[in-house]
């Protein structure tokens, strides 16, 4: 399979057996004080913290996590250059000839644009670490019980179980339509996506009606029941994560307004 | 992305989206009493649109993108429960491929979730109300989507950060520039694989479109008629 998926590792994490409320809640409090934050102090902090505790104590293989953390990054960095260029005036830092026009980076674009992107190291490391500790069914129970429509939760799981179905069948597809040429240019790929998409659809909705009447054979009746396994919170994990959140806001609200140039 | 978008901004968008997101569930409520093998097909066709938008779409300069997958289901489903699926599939990108994330959650499902799919929706209706060819119609839909997407995606960067000397104008207009080197040619792509997406579905099994009420009897018989051709 070319495609890793977070929840594998999720699933080996030994972070899985803490308890998944204080989780979710340590990494909703990093979110907030990363994205509320005006310096990119607190941010940085946050993201090196995150990463050490998913490869430290989560057991993520350093290569693997380093990979992922790209892509996302790079988009960040585009976005921030748009920032550098646009945002800000006060004194020019420098500026460059493009197509004939001047554009010009001020001190205060500059210094948004690191805002930024520090912000989105902290998100995405927030985010990283949460999927590399909670398999996503475990999430569901706790979706149950912050009391969001059930219809809502049953979608989602179903949705959840199939992505991995038609993953795979679409994988296979793709395969046999590379092996066959199918991938030969431009005009065929095209060709061969729709086919593989339109397929997939039809395949889509054959499943859902076998799924329902499986689901109907064994009386569904619009509720689907979960197992939560009860895993009590330890005081010193509690004391570990409020502490956490306290050094991070303090330092979010100590460093305030100030930049690192 | 995560942690994109400075407050306030992440939480107006949230704030935009909820209540079509609670107008969503609340129209799947209603479907799902009236025939019970709505939630299952439903979550079939979210896995569809997170498994499509996983996947690389052929493009013009090399560069991989991913098709958005809303346009069509706005056309197969209505916008307001397309939403609610997109919402499911974001949550999902971002916890799977940390693609997007939560709290710029609200801003992406504003843009690929409710702006996409009421665009593809609405052309899609005054398409099919002037009589237009049915694939071309499609492309229409799916291909103004796409760009839908990305004006809203350039709209709430330029919001955010406004330039010092133009304002909000003059950064939505370096945004969008930016993005429309990529999404021109993406959108127009991607309104030609929903369209070719369309012919196979009918080529094979039309009967699903009917029962969708994508469209009826007669013009089904009409457009097989034509590929048999």
């Amino acid at each position: 399979m070319d495609h890793a998926l977070l929840d594998d590792y999720a699933l080996n994490s030994p972070l899985r057996k803490k308890n998944n409320k204080l989780k979710l809640a340590l990494v909703a409090a990093a979110l907030l004080v990363g994205v509320s934050s005006t310096s990119p102090v607190a941010p940085l902090f946050i993201a090196l913290t995150m990463s050490l505790a998913a490869i430290l104590l989560g057991k993520v293989p350093a290569r693997f996590y380093l990979g992922l953390a790209a892509a996302p990054l790079s988009f960040a960095l585009f976005g921030a250059v748009i920032i550098l260029f646009f945002f800000g005036s006060g004194p020019e830092i420098f500026s460059l000839e493009i197509f004939g026009q001047r554009v010009g980076a001020s001190a205060e674009g500059a210094k948004m644009a690191v805002l930024v992107v520090s912000r989105t190291v902290s998100g995405i490391c927030c985010l990283f670490f949460l999927a590399t500790t909670t398999p996503m069914v475990e999430l569901f129970a706790l979706l149950k019980g912050l009391r969001l429509p059930d219809t809502f939760v049953e979608l989602s799981m179903m949705i959840y179980r199939y992505i991995f179905v038609f993953l795979d069948v679409a994988v296979k597809m793709r395969h046999a339509q590379v092996t066959r040429l199918g991938c030969d240019g431009f005009r065929s790929s095209v060709r061969s996506f729709s086919m593989m998409a339109g397929t997939l659809f039809l395949r889509t909705m054959d499943q859902g009606e076998k799924l329902y009447t499986a689901m109907d054979a064994r009386c569904y009746d619009g509720k689907l029941s979960l197992f939560e396994e009860k895993r009590p919170i330890r005081a010193q994990e509690l004391l570990a994560a409020s502490t956490y959140v306290t050094v991070i806001a303090a330092l979010a609200y100590l460093s305030r307004g100030t930049s690192i140039f | 992305m995560e942690g994109f978008l400075p407050h306030p901004w992440w939480e107006v968008w949230y704030v935009l989206s909820l209540p079509v997101v609670v107008y969503g569930i609340y129209r799947i409520n209603q479907l799902a009493k009236e025939r019970r093998e709505t939630l299952p097909l439903l979550a079939l066709a979210g896995a569809f649109i997170f498994v499509l938008s996983s996947l690389k779409l052929p493009s013009v300069t090399g560069s991989c993108s991913h098709p958005t997958g809303a346009g069509m289901g706005a056309i197969l489903f209505g916008p307001a429960i397309t939403a609610v699926l997109c919402l499911i599939v974001l949550v999902y990108q971002a916890l799977f491929l940390a693609h997007g994330g939560i709290t710029t959650l609200g801003a992406n499902v504003f843009s690929m979730g409710i702006a996409g799919p009421a665009v593809a929706y609405l052309v899609y209706r005054g398409c099919t109300r002037s009589k237009m060819n049915f694939y071309v119609s499609i492309f229409f839909a799916a291909a103004l989507a796409d760009l839908a997407t990305y004006l809203v995606t350039s709209l709430q960067l330029a919001l955010a950060f406004p330039s010092a000397t133009g304002g909000v104008l003059e950064s939505f207009g370096a945004f969008g520039t930016v993005f429309a080197l990529t999404q021109v040619p993406l959108a127009i792509v991607e309104g030609v694989v929903t369209a070719l997406i369309f012919k196979y579905i009918i080529q094979v099994k039309g009967d699903v479109m009917v029962r969708l009420k994508v469209i009826d009897e007669k013009r089904l018989g009409k457009l097989k008629e034509m590929i048999s051709a």
